[in-house]
């Protein structure tokens, strides 16, 4: 009885998570034990720094599940080559499951949805010049594309790096699910994803000191003018008319920019409370979770944990760094031929990252003088910059 | 996705000439949809910006005013119920040596309590987009 009693411990021991990376341990189990590790530091940075709590959570607690052994929850190679739905439906686990979300490109589509419908347009509106900043901002995400390919990077992989500039998570997650399908590559959405969300959680630490050397303070100080009201019937032109417009130019951005533009139609027309509110929380709050997970849970050990995941971190700051950077040169151009009218901080929130950003250049504008408040002209290139993002991520995926 | 269709980016291949051309073309794409909005946005604010019209309305009054040429009166500042005199004079003190100071002449015309300009949860919105990260 007593050795019975063993042997089913001992059975249930070499049935162990632990066991597996034990016996595995110089095979590749230490890996596992890395990823363990730095699932705990995102978990850290998430709850203990508030650093995107909403997405590097799930993400961190995806990238957990796993990296733990035997867990079978998410199988990589279901999704490697052509994709065998039934296949997936039947032998996959729950986490497999929800990634179809992201391999089908829904997920994204739907966060900007919500987001639509918890964005105000109208300092956009109000000054449509910030287009220009929030178009200025792209051009980090091509010149890294330049980097990518001089690094040694296939078009799709450099694709999918370079959009990482445009410093929106369900933008990258959209391109590169669809530049990198078929699992052939070194590098998969889960590595986007997490550099995207790593960066876009760290705006207010890169941001300010590219903003503070490439102005003066005298520009830093400049006050600007007072937005106009903007009428509830221009609310509710602008998200058919910029759906038309951007639909009809590059169709590839359709899914994003009129999901965004549904979200924000469905919030000014004012005539349906529930389904803004649904879109605000509820659906936005499911995909999050649903997203977060699946994402994480693409962050497998070899994937994560060799010298090209290294080249996509490197690349995916000097892309948030350029996108800075362009956006804050195109503002100082502005300021020069508007005479001084236009404060050049407001360039740097054309990368998206929503509302992050403008509250970047409100604080480095506060800085100089403490009675400057930028927050809602920034808010202009903020917005634009999803818009041209998402455009961006169309030709992207028109050329490639 | 179809599996017959084979992806331009498994054949692209990564030379100088076709990273310049997805660049090139990647900006110039960009800025034309994004310009293309300004036009319909810039088109969109004219038509449904009202020019104002009290200008109009405020010059005609000053032309008359001064054509019938009556002395000016100083009117006793509107002062809300509750506010003593001792805090309306130091009010009209303050706005006296302001004008002093600038050579202008400033009248007080009334004194009432402020009123929060908006309502508690725009304030908190505020607040939360302007309060320090770290």
């Amino acid at each position: 009885m007593i050795s019975k009693f063993i042997d089913t411990l001992v059975n249930i021991a070499q049935e162990s998570g632990l066991y597996e990376i034990c016996t595995n341990f110089l095979d590749g189990g230490y890996k596992n034990l890395i990823m363990i590790l730095i699932s705990f530091l995102f978990m850290y940075l998430a709850i203990g720094r508030g650093f995107e709590p909403l997405l590097l959570l799930p993400i961190s607690f995806g990238m957990l599940l796993t990296n733990l052994p035997l867990t079978g929850m998410y199988h990589p190679e279901l999704f490697a080559g052509d994709i065998n739905f039934g296949d997936v439906l039947h032998n996959g686990g729950l986490l497999d499951i929800l990634y179809l979300g992201v391999k089908l490109q829904i997920y994204p589509p739907l966060i900007f949805l919500g987001i639509g419908a918890m964005t105000d347009f109208a300092p956009l509106i109000a000054n449509p010049k910030s287009f220009l900043l929030g178009a200025a901002a792209q051009a980090g995400i091509f010149i890294t594309f330049v980097g990518a390919a001089l690094l040694g990077f296939t078009a799709a992989e450099a694709g999918s790096i370079a959009i990482i500039g445009g410093a929106d998570g369900p933008t990258a997650i959209f391109v590169s699910s669809k530049l990198l399908a078929g699992g052939k590559y070194d590098i998969d959405v889960g590595t986007i994803a997490l550099a995207a969300y790593t960066y876009m959680a760290l705006v207010p630490l890169i941001q300010p000191p590219i903003m503070r050397a490439l102005t003066t303070k005298k520009e830093r100080a400049v006050k600007m003018g007072q937005l106009r009201t903007v009428s509830k019937t221009e609310k509710i032109i602008f998200p058919i008319a910029v759906t038309t417009i951007i639909a009809l130019l590059v169709p590839s951005a359709a899914p994003l920019v009129g999901m965004l533009m549904l979200g924000n139609l469905l919030k000014e027309s004012g005539c349906c409370d529930r389904l803004v509110k649904t879109a605000q929380n509820e659906l936005m709050n499911i995909i999050t979770i649903f997203l977060g997970i699946s994402v994480g849970a693409t962050t497998t050990a070899d994937k994560i944990i060799n010298l090209k995941f290294g080249g996509v971190i490197l690349l995916g700051v000097v892309a948030f760094s350029l996108g800075t950077a362009c956006g804050l040169l195109f503002g100082k151009l502005m300021y020069v031929v508007t005479g001084g009218k236009i404060n050049p901080l407001i360039g740097s929130a054309g990368v998206s990252a929503v509302p992050m950003a403008a509250r970047v250049s409100q604080k480095v504008g506060q800085e100089t003088d403490n009675t400057n408040y930028l927050l809602m002209h920034a808010m202009g290139p903020n917005v634009a910059g999803v818009i041209g993002s998402a455009v961006a991520a169309g030709v992207l995926l028109n050329i490639i | 996705m179809n599996p017959n269709v084979t992806l331009l980016a498994d054949v692209l291949e990564m030379n100088v000439e076709n990273v310049a051309a997805v660049v090139i073309t990647g900006l110039i794409v960009v800025f034309i949809g994004l310009i293309l909005l300004i036009a319909f946005v810039s088109f969109l604010g004219k038509f449904f910006t009202k020019k104002p019209k009290a200008k109009k309305v405020k010059k005609a009054s000053y032309v008359k005013e001064e054509k019938v040429n009556v002395p000016k009166v100083a009117t006793p500042p509107v002062v809300e119920e509750g506010i003593s005199d001792e805090i309306v004079a130091v009010i009209a003190a303050a706005i006296a040596a302001m004008g002093a100071k600038s050579g202008k002449k400033l009248a007080l015309r009334s004194v009432r309590t402020a009123k929060p300009q908006r309502n508690a949860w725009a304030s908190a919105g505020i607040m939360e987009n302007t309060r320090p990260f770290f």
